[in-house]
């Protein structure tokens, strides 16, 4: 007898009919979410741009008009708000997908299919709103004149694979764990406030660097303030930030080599100053994904055999 | 498997759930309370069960409240794990337990056919396909662009049921479908069930109805606090099941021995209570129809008119209510002679009964003088059975409402709290 044998031993047809069908549920899913996201609102789904450009507009004001935050680089402007359009989805992934498994309680208890896919469903209809919105970016961009168009614009898709399975790995572990602690989810509202100054949404990691002083000038050895450095190496290890910094790269710095593009895009501004010179940070903000992705998906698996009870 | 016909086996399922004493979901408390973190009740929902469904079988599941019928189904449409014992199933089990799974009342009628569909595990393309069949048998073709929450309650149930099925599923699982929606609802749930039989699907239904097991189940298991106590022919299982629930610890004496007395000049042949399809049914549904029927025969020439009353009382023998019947004045009998007879139907279109024991009494009394001919006390025992489980005697079919009124009603200023 083996304890909490498994119903079935389908053959590799049949599992593949349901991956097919599981896909096919997922896809549903995600549409009807984003249908119901912005129904019984009058802009409907207009305030999936709205309220991006609404936060860019207040943040504008804050922090360069009145703070005069500005690290001189080109196209500032244009790099806030490809910063926002990014912290929004990850925000409202998040938040979203955390609560997809149970606000979907009544399905769970009644019916039968892997619970993950909840919350890919919910991650799913988030990253479709992050796409159009970073099309309308880069549509404004083009506009104004404020990015280079080149071949490297093809590095944003690894960028935004990387941006969504960090999303959704996170997404699994709090959803998992919002069932029996509602607690995560104001634990997770603090710790969004850290991670959106520690992302580098409104500035880059060079403002950061220029602001500690860490080097008064490109080159030298001497940092003013070396115990702060640590500030840096953890900013730079964070993948929200590098993903951010590395579309900015792609898209609004003409002038970066390629193989910087590639491998340290989001350093690049570190090697600027010999004594930060760190390349082993360089796979860190990915190592950091894959952790997560793995982290969130074991929880959730665990945790997934108890949902239907414990809702 | 080694037997190819069969399509469901279970052994030694056993299934607890463990219950937080004091229920309290944030993480301060468990941090605190670290210590008393495993204080749980152990509740074993189901406890070494055994039973073997053959492909094409159709399989009643019954029990009190609790006995863990649902934890059961929920177990073998994969949606809990058991804890121990084997479960093997041969062929495509229905995902889901109960109509309408997944529908939301924002979107419309075609969109939730193709959200709920998916969960029942119909593709796009099949929806496309079956898309006007679904519609047109639900009777919806002007609600296809309608939002959910603007239909009627028996709108939504028959979009579900239309939908579910279209399910392709070997193996159908189903938790109280019965008990949603009105006759001609259920009239069509038990043509689907008949067509279902006919294509030979296995079926595994839970419900209080005892009339559907008995009427469409070949077999039934009787689940009692976790234990499977009856395994067995659909009939056996639900009378077995009868006698057990008529023992309910109400204080009252609801198998008490018929008391019967009169002259006998008409006399009551028999005494049946039925729902609405005409089957014996003696744990009729809050808010269900209910039919008494009694049959009587005149032996005495002399009796020309008579009425017949029916007294519903409570278990605790109080009389619910009286209710009489000038039996002569619309029988076809002109004339009464001896032996003439015939049927007396008492009709309780929504019984509104909450759960409890009751018994019948009736009598077959002189219309002028009220001479018993012929009194039954306990004729019919039974228990109406309040899937809601609402507190109190009766339901009063109340409607609540809120109005902008400019005059509400005021108290007199001697009851007045202010004053």
């Amino acid at each position: 007898m083996s304890a909490g044998a498994d119903a079935q031993l389908p053959g590799a047809a049949s599992q593949l009919d349901s991956f097919r069908h599981y896909r096919h549920l997922t896809v549903e899913l995600a549409i009807s979410q984003f249908k119901l996201r912005y129904t019984g609102s009058v802009l409907g789904y207009f305030w999936s741009l709205l309220k991006p450009a609404m936060i860019f507009a207040i943040m504008y004001f804050i922090f360069v008009d009145l703070f005069k935050i500005n690290d001189g680089t080109k196209f500032y402007g244009m790099q806030v708000l490809l910063g926002i359009v990014v912290w929004t989805f990850f925000s409202e992934c998040t938040g979203s997908a955390m609560q997809a498994i149970a606000s979907n309680g009544g399905l769970i208890r009644k019916a039968y299919f892997p619970r993950s896919i909840l919350v890919i469903a919910a991650s799913l209809s988030a990253l479709f709103t992050f796409v159009i919105n970073l099309l309308i970016v880069f549509v404004i961009a083009v506009g104004l004149h404020q990015i280079d168009i080149s071949l490297r614009i093809i590095i944003v898709l690894p960028l935004l694979l990387e941006l969504y399975l960090l999303a959704l790995g996170i997404s699994l572990f709090l959803s998992a764990l919002f069932v029996q602690f509602h607690d995560v989810s104001h634990l997770w509202e603090v710790l969004m406030q850290l991670l959106f100054y520690g992302s580098g949404v409104m500035f880059s990691l060079t403002y950061v660097l220029q602001r500690l002083h860490l080097a008064l000038e490109v080159g030298s050895k001497t940092p003013q303030t070396p115990h702060l450095l640590w500030i840096v190496q953890i900013m730079a290890a964070n993948p929200i930030m590098q993903t951010i910094e590395d579309l900015r790269h792609a898209l609004l710095t003409p002038e970066a080599p390629w193989t910087e593009l590639v491998v340290t895009g989001h350093l690049a501004a570190v090697h600027q100053y010999a004594a930060l010179d760190v390349p082993w940070e360089a796979p860190l903000p990915f190592l950091a994904v894959l952790m997560v992705v793995i982290f969130g998906a074991l929880t959730f698996r665990v945790r997934a055999r108890s949902f239907a009870e414990n809702l | 498997m080694a037997d190819r016909d069969l399509a469901i086996r279970v052994e030694h399922l056993s299934k607890r759930f463990r219950i937080p004493l004091d229920r309290s979901a944030t993480l301060k408390h468990r941090m605190t309370h670290w210590r008393s973190a495993s204080r749980y009740r152990t509740l074993e929902a189901l406890l070494d069960v055994n039973f073997e469904v053959r492909a094409g079988e159709f399989l009643g599941i019954i029990g009190h409240n609790g006995s863990g019928k649902s934890t059961l189904l929920k177990i073998l449409s994969r949606i809990y794990r058991p804890d121990a014992g084997v479960v093997a199933i041969e062929g495509k089990v229905s995902p889901f337990l109960e109509l309408g799974v997944g529908f939301n009342p924002e979107l419309t009628a075609r969109e939730n056919i193709f959200l709920s569909g998916s969960i029942l595990g119909l593709n796009r393309p099949e929806l496309h396909h079956l898309f006007d069949e679904i519609i047109g048998f639900a009777g919806l073709e002007q609600f296809v662009d309608h939002k959910l929450k603007n239909f009627s309650s028996g709108m939504e149930v028959r979009l579900a049921f239309s939908l579910a099925i279209q399910a392709h599923a070997e193996i159908l699982l189903m938790d109280e479908v019965l008990a949603v929606g009105d006759a001609a609802f259920q009239e069509k749930c038990f043509d689907i069930f008949n067509r279902y039989k006919r294509e030979g699907r296995t079926v595994v239904l839970v419900t209080h109805g005892l009339g559907a097991v008995t009427t469409y189940c070949d077999r039934a298991l009787l689940l009692d606090h976790g234990r499977l106590v009856a395994d067995g022919d659909a009939a056996d299982v639900t009378s077995q099941y009868r006698r057990a629930i008529g023992m309910a610890a109400d204080g009252s004496r609801p198998n008490a021995e018929i008391e019967r007395w009169g002259a006998r000049d008409v006399v009551v042949t028999g005494i049946r209570m039925l729902d609405e399809r005409g089957v014996e049914d003696v744990n009729p549904a809050t808010g269900g129809f209910v039919r008494i029927e009694l049959g009587y025969r005149i032996q005495n020439d002399a009796i020309a008119d008579f009425t017949c009353v029916l007294w519903l009382m409570r278990g605790d023998g109080l009389m619910v209510s009286e209710a009489t019947f000038p039996v002569s004045q619309y029988a076809q009998v002109g004339e009464s002679q001896r032996g003439a007879g015939g049927t007396i139907r008492f009709d309780i279109p929504q019984l509104s009964l909450l759960e409890g024991t009751y018994s019948v009494d009736v009598e077959i009394q002189g219309r002028r003088d009220q001479a018993p001919y012929d009194h039954l006390k306990n004729a019919v025992h039974f228990r109406a059975i309040d899937r809601r489980a609402r507190r109190g005697v009766i339901e009063p079919g109340g409607v609540w409402s809120v109005v902008p009124d400019e005059q509400p009603p005021t108290w007199p200023d001697r009851f007045d709290p202010r004053a």
